[in-house]
C-alpha cells in the first residue's frame, strides 16, 4: 500500500474568512487504491478544505496536487483526474438522470458518454435513468452523483459526507460501492464525514480535523492503538456496589459513550460498569467482586474505537 | 473542440425549463391581443376617408401647439408628427395604412424597449444565479473545463435563445398581422429618415425604401439592443447570484428607462444610460428621440459599450471568485 502512487495531496492548506482562519495548515496525502477518511465535527473546516481540493475556493496559503499536477496552475488537466461530490449531490432536477449524465459527459473528453449505461448499472439506477431527478430519493441522487463523478474514469474520487441523509441501507450501499471502487479500480477515494462509525468502517487511513487543524492522522488501526485501551466493561448486580469495589483498582467511568445501559435508580439492579483497570490487576479485581457476593455476568475488554480516539483528541467535544 | 457541447448543455437547460414555454406563450398571447384590440379600434373608423381623418388629426395637433401648454418633449413630437402627416398627405399615401408586413415591422419598434428586453432578462438573469441556487455550480466548475469557457458557453447560449426569441416574435407578429390585415405588402415603399432639426420639421432626409429592407433593419436593431440587455443581465446574474435579485434589478432599470426620458428630458447625460437607448428601431425610423442629441449611431455605440463592459466584469468576477454557496 505504501508504494502506491500519491494521487491527491494537500500541502499546508490555509483559508481565511475575514480574520477567522477556517482551515489552518492542513496537509495529507491520498494514495491510489485507498479510502482516506476525513473526520471532523460540523464546522471543523471539512467542506472548506474540500472546496480547495476541487478548485472552488483558492487557498490563501498552501497547494493542492492531483497526480502531481498543481491545481492552481493546471486546473483543467488536474480536474480531468477528479470526480467529486461537494456537500450534496446537487444535479439538475428538471433533467432526467440520463440527461444529467449526458450533460456532464459533454464536459469531458470524448468517450465519456459511452460509459453511461455501465455506470448506471453499477449504481443500480438503470431502470430509473429516464425519470426526472426531481422524482429521485436522496439515496438515488447520491448514487447518480457518484455515477457522474465516475464518468471521466477518475483516479481520485472526492465524496463530501456521502452518508448524509441516507437510511442505514443506503449508507451500507454507498460504503460497499466506495470500497469496491478503491479495491477494483484502484481509485484513491477521499471521504469526509462527521460520523465516526462511517469512517471507521470505510476508511483505510484517517485524518481528524478540528477547528480547522488536522489533529491526528494515520491508519485506523494505528489511531485505535494510540489510546491503548485499559478499559474493562463489567456487567454485574448490584451495579452500584460493583462500581464501588472496582474503584479500588482503577478509575470508574460513569459516563459511557457507547451503548450504555442505565444503571437503575437505587443501584441494586443489573448494570454495566466501565473502569480503567490495568490488565494484570483484572483477576484480582474480579476476585474482590465475587468475595462480596456480587453477581458478575460478563467481563469484556472493548477494543478502543475511533470514537474514543476522537473524544480524546478533541477534548470531549461531541460529533 | 468541446465548446459546441458546452453550448448544447446550456441550450438544453433553457429548453427543459418552463421559462422557454412561458416566453413563447407570452409572445403569442401578447401579439394576439394587440392585433385583436387594434382591429377592433379600426373597425369604428372604417367608413371614414383616411384623408379627412389625417387632416382632422393635423388640426388637433396644431391646436395643441398653439395652446402653448405642452411640455418641451411633447412639443418636439408634435412638430414631428405634423410634418410626417403633411408629407404623407402631399404624396397621397395613407399614413396609418396597415398590412401584415407593416404590423410585423411595427412590432419590433413597439417591443424593443420593454417586451424584448424583458424576455431577454427572463433568459439571462438566472443563467448563472440558477446554478448557484440549485447548487449545480459546484459540479459545473469542478469539471475539466475552465471557468471562462463555462461562462462563454452560457453567453453564447443565451444570445442564441434571444435571437430565437426575436425571430419568433417577428414570425408570430407576421402571422397574426397577416391574418388580420392581409399577407402581401413586403415590397411596398415606406418612408424613413424623418427628422426634427431644431424646432422645425426637416423632410430633406426622408427617403422611400421597400418595407422588407426596412423591416430587416428594424429587427436587426431590436435584436442588437436585446442582446445587449442580455449581456447586462448576465452580469447581474453573476454578481448577485440570486435569480430574484437579478431579475428585480434589471426590471427596475428597464422601467426607469421608460420613465426617465419623460420626466426629465432636460437631463442630457441620460443618453449614456443603456436603458434610454433601447428603442433603437424608433430612433432609426426617425421618430423624435426623447432626449435631444440621441441618434441610432450614438445609441448603438452606447449599448455596445455597456454590453462590452458588462461582459468584461462578468468574466473577471466569475473566473476569480470563490464558490462558497
Amino acid at each position: 500500500m505504501a508504494s502506491a502512487e500519491i494521487v491527491l495531496s494537500a500541502e499546508n492548506l490555509t483559508k481565511r474568512f475575514g480574520d477567522r482562519e477556517a482551515v489552518s495548515d492542513v496537509s495529507f496525502e491520498v494514495r491510489a487504491g485507498e479510502v482516506f477518511g476525513f473526520l471532523g465535527p460540523n464546522g471543523a473546516g471539512k467542506t472548506t478544505t474540500i472546496r480547495m481540493l476541487v478548485g472552488l475556493a483558492r487557498p490563501d496559503r498552501g497547494r493542492v496536487r492531483i497526480r502531481g499536477l498543481d491545481l492552481a496552475h493546471h486546473f483543467t488537466k488536474a480536474m480531468a483526474h477528479v470526480g467529486a461530490i461537494v456537500e450534496a449531490p446537487d444535479l439538475y432536477r428538471y433533467l432526467t438522470g440520463r440527461e444529467n449524465l449526458e450533460h456532464f459527459a459533454r464536459m469531458l473528453p470524448p468517450g465519456a458518454g459511452a460509459r453511461i449505461e455501465e455506470l448506471a448499472a453499477m449504481v443500480a439506477l438503470s431502470d430509473r435513468l429516464d425519470d426526472k431527478v426531481s422524482t429521485y430519493s436522496l439515496g438515488m441522487r447520491q448514487r447518480l452523483g457518484i455515477a457522474q463523478a465516475l464518468l471521466g474514469e477518475p483516479d481520485v474520487l472526492i465524496l463530501d459526507e456521502p452518508a448524509n441523509g441516507l437510511d442505514p441501507a443506503g449508507i451500507r450501499e454507498i460504503r460497499q460501492l466506495v470500497r469496491r471502487l478503491a479495491a477494483e479500480r484502484g481509485i484513491g477515494v477521499f471521504v469526509s464525514s462527521h460520523l465516526l462509525s462511517e469512517i471507521e468502517q470505510t476508511a483505510d487511513r484517517v485524518a481528524i480535523i478540528h477547528r480547522g487543524r488536522t489533529l491526528a492522522s494515520g491508519s485506523v488501526r494505528e489511531l485505535s492503538a494510540r489510546s491503548a485501551s485499559d478499559r474493562v466493561r463489567v456487567r454485574a448486580r448490584p451495579a452500584a456496589k460493583a462500581a464501588e469495589k472496582l474503584s479500588a483498582f482503577g478509575q470508574v467511568e460513569t459516563a459511557v459513550p457507547l451503548d450504555a445501559l442505565p444503571v437503575s435508580g437505587d443501584g441494586s439492579g443489573d448494570g454495566l460498569v466501565v473502569a480503567r483497570i490495568p490488565p494484570d490487576r483484572v483477576p484480582e479485581a474480579l476476585r474482590a467482586l465475587l468475595a462480596e457476593g456480587i453477581e458478575v455476568f460478563t467481563v469484556e475488554r472493548p477494543s478502543s474505537t475511533l470514537e474514543e480516539v476522537f473524544l480524546e483528541i478533541t477534548g470531549g467535544e461531541t460529533v | 473542440m468541446r465548446f459546441p457541447g458546452l453550448v448544447e448543455n446550456e441550450l438544453l437547460k433553457f429548453a427543459k425549463q418552463r421559462r422557454f414555454r412561458v416566453v413563447v406563450l407570452i409572445l403569442v398571447a401578447l401579439i394576439g391581443l394587440i392585433v385583436f384590440a387594434q382591429s377592433r379600434a379600426r373597425e369604428r373608423f372604417q367608413n371614414k376617408d383616411w384623408r379627412v381623418e389625417t387632416q382632422e388629426r393635423m388640426a388637433r395637433i396644431q391646436n395643441w401647439l398653439r395652446d402653448g401648454r405642452m411640455p418641451a418633449s411633447s412639443r418636439r413630437w408634435a412638430t414631428f408628427e405634423l410634418g410626417r402627416l403633411q408629407y404623407h398627405l402631399e404624396r397621397d399615401i395613407d399614413p396609418e395604412a396597415i398590412s401584415g408586413p407593416l404590423f410585423a415591422r411595427a412590432f419590433a419598434n413597439a417591443s424593443s424597449y420593454l417586451l424584448l428586453p424583458l424576455l431577454a432578462i427572463v433568459f439571462a438573469a438566472d443563467v448563472v444565479s440558477a446554478e448557484f441556487q440549485q447548487g449545480t455550480i459546484k459540479l459545473l466548475l469542478t469539471r475539466p473545463v475552465g471557468r471562462a469557457r463555462v461562462l462563454a458557453s452560457k453567453l453564447v447560449a443565451q444570445s442564441l435563445a434571444i435571437t430565437l426569441t426575436v425571430v419568433f416574435g417577428g414570425i408570430v407578429a407576421y402571422l397574426f398581422g397577416g391574418l388580420a390585415y392581409g399577407w402581401p405588402g413586403w415590397s411596398a415603399p415606406v418612408l424613413t429618415g424623418f427628422r426634427v432639426g431644431g424646432a422645425v420639421f426637416d423632410p430633406s432626409t426622408v427617403r422611400a425604401v421597400p418595407l422588407w429592407e426596412d423591416a430587416i433593419l428594424v429587427y436587426g436593431l431590436a435584436w442588437f439592443a436585446t442582446l445587449c440587455v442580455g449581456a447586462i443581465a448576465l452580469l447581474t446574474s453573476v454578481l448577485l447570484r440570486s435569480t430574484a435579485a437579478s431579475m428585480g434589478t434589471m426590471l427596475a432599470a428597464l422601467i426607469a428607462g421608460t420613465i426617465l426620458p419623460r420626466l426629465a428630458s432636460q437631463w442630457e447625460a441620460q443618453k449614456f444610460l443603456f436603458v434610454t437607448n433601447l428603442p433603437l428601431p424608433d430612433y432609426y425610423s426617425g421618430s423624435p428621440p426623447p432626449i435631444p442629441g440621441l441618434t441610432v449611431e450614438l445609441g448603438a455605440t452606447v449599448l455596445a459599450a455597456w454590453a462590452a463592459a458588462a461582459i468584461l466584469v462578468a468574466f473577471a468576477v466569475f473566473v476569480r471568485r470563490d464558490v462558497l454557496a
